[in-house]
């Protein structure tokens, strides 16, 4: 064949085009998303995803502040104490942030807590049944950027089974 | 008219076979991730409809709150268009598919009051590849659309770095790199190595400063040789896996994105060609060559 001879010589004359018209629209996408992106990054908030800023681990901690992280505790049938629950998509259907970041409709509404043991009755039927729900604020505290040994434990809202 | 025919740098003309290999890495990629990396949004079909915090896109288009029948469909369709799009017919149709499903199951994962800040980047990928049409493995033709769709991935995969540089700025402040922001993400996730660190400060402080500056210098690689593009990448590569030894966190679609530096149909030829030459040192070359196109493939060539 005469065109792969003419092929291995000018490999330039094998490039498939793109029509003016399909840069144009091209073009346009690229500057389109380039203006989402850059909008997303200056003014947007995480509910423009895809567009929302890339703000993993962009928030400033003090160094001599502390570290928060949230557990939610259970009472399960007849045992007074309470326990650790998991905090994990299969057991509660959400994650240990999406709970965290619903703080005060979570103190004004307990009963949402309660949701939790619901969900976790749906995906946990062979566990024993969630009583009651709490859940804790436990902060590590830092001096000089370095955990000194001390932590703080607040219980922000509870629930339990009527 | 003329104007837009300048726009060489966004078309450079690139073998149809990269687009076809990257195909491939992405497509396979929506399979593991939804049936075994991110599966929370699986999970929030079991999440009572009080937690749903429907993002600008779910108000644009009503998504309704997750339910167990919807992650099921959703889940399903992802892994079935994947494996549509794998096998390289109808690119186009395939691809789209892909892209709706594994978009609405990536919503109704981060509708839930958490986003994740590692996955818009992928959208592009998904919308990007169904552009170029057909493609196969095997086709060495250099097109321009090819070059387009490897051009917008890679802007967004480096736009990545440099808008998270921006974001640590916006939200962090300046004083974000004398932070404990790190010293946080080790406490909260912390690995062995990492646990290690704590005890010499000063490493997680000036990890800050390196990354910040490589962030906000990313771009640089659009003005330097193909050589040095690669190993630019392959430094992007170590610096993601000394982060996952440090917090267990992995970009993952992001590092799937990074692929599109990449001249994958020479690794291919390479890595077929050692094969090949194995085979024919162990005098087993008939029995080693799997059946079907290669091996006429390969008899034409002889």
């Amino acid at each position: 064949m005469g065109t792969t001879t003419v092929s291995q010589t000018q490999p330039s004359d094998d490039v498939i085009r793109v029509s003016p018209a399909g840069r144009g629209w091209r073009l346009l996408l690229c500057l389109v998303l380039t203006a989402l992106f850059l909008a997303g990054t200056a003014v947007g908030q995480d509910d423009w995803w895809p567009f929302g800023p890339w703000r993993m681990f962009a928030n400033a901690t003090p160094p001599s502040g502390s570290v928060i992280s949230l557990r939610v505790e259970v009472q399960v049938d007849g045992d007074p104490a309470w326990q650790i629950a998991p905090l994990t998509p299969s057991a509660v259907g959400l994650n240990r942030a999406e709970v965290e970041g619903r703080i005060p409709q979570m103190t004004a509404r307990p009963a949402m807590l309660g949701t939790l043991a619901d969900s976790h009755a749906r995906l946990r039927p062979k566990a024993p049944p969630w009583r009651a729900v709490r859940v804790v604020r436990n902060e590590v505290l830092l001096t000089d950027g370095v955990p000194n040994g001390a932590t703080r434990d607040t219980v922000l809202a509870q629930w339990t089974a009527p | 008219m003329t104007a837009l025919n300048r726009l060489t740098w966004l078309f450079p003309p690139v073998p149809l076979a990269r687009v076809a290999l990257l195909r491939r890495a992405v497509y396979l990629f929506v399979i593991v991730d939804v049936v075994f990396l991110h599966t929370s949004g699986y999970y929030h079909g079991w999440a009572d409809p009080v937690w749903y915090q429907p993002l600008w896109m779910g108000r644009l288009l009503h998504l309704p709150a997750a339910s167990v029948p919807l992650v099921q469909v959703l889940r399903a369709a992802s892994v079935a268009a994947a494996v549509l799009a794998l096998t390289g017919r109808f690119p186009r149709v395939t691809g789209w598919a892909v892209a709706i499903a594994w978009i609405w199951y990536q919503y109704v994962a981060f509708a839930y009051g958490k986003v994740d800040h590692d996955r818009g980047d992928f959208v592009v990928a998904l919308l990007a590849l169904p552009m170029v049409g057909i493609a196969t493995v095997d086709d060495r033709r250099r097109s321009e659309a090819a070059g387009y769709a490897l051009r917008l991935i890679q802007l967004t995969a480096i736009a990545t770095y440099f808008l998270s540089a921006c974001a640590k700025l916006r939200f962090g402040g300046p004083e974000w790199v004398n932070s404990a922001a790190i010293l946080r993400a080790v406490v909260r996730r912390g690995s062995w190595l990492g646990e290690q660190l704590l005890h010499v400060p000063w490493t997680l402080h000036w990890f800050q400063w390196v990354l910040l500056s490589l962030e906000l210098l990313s771009p640089v690689i659009f003005f330097v040789g193909e050589r040095w593009q690669r190993r630019m990448i392959g430094g992007w590569y170590l610096f993601h896996a000394l982060t996952y030894a440090m917090i267990t966190i992995a970009f993952w679609p992001h590092l799937v994105m990074l692929l599109a530096f990449l001249p994958l149909e020479e690794y291919r030829d390479r890595w077929r060609g050692r094969r090949a030459a194995d085979q024919d040192r162990g005098g087993t070359a008939q029995a080693g060559v799997p059946p079907g196109s290669r091996l006429r493939l390969r008899a034409t060539q002889r």
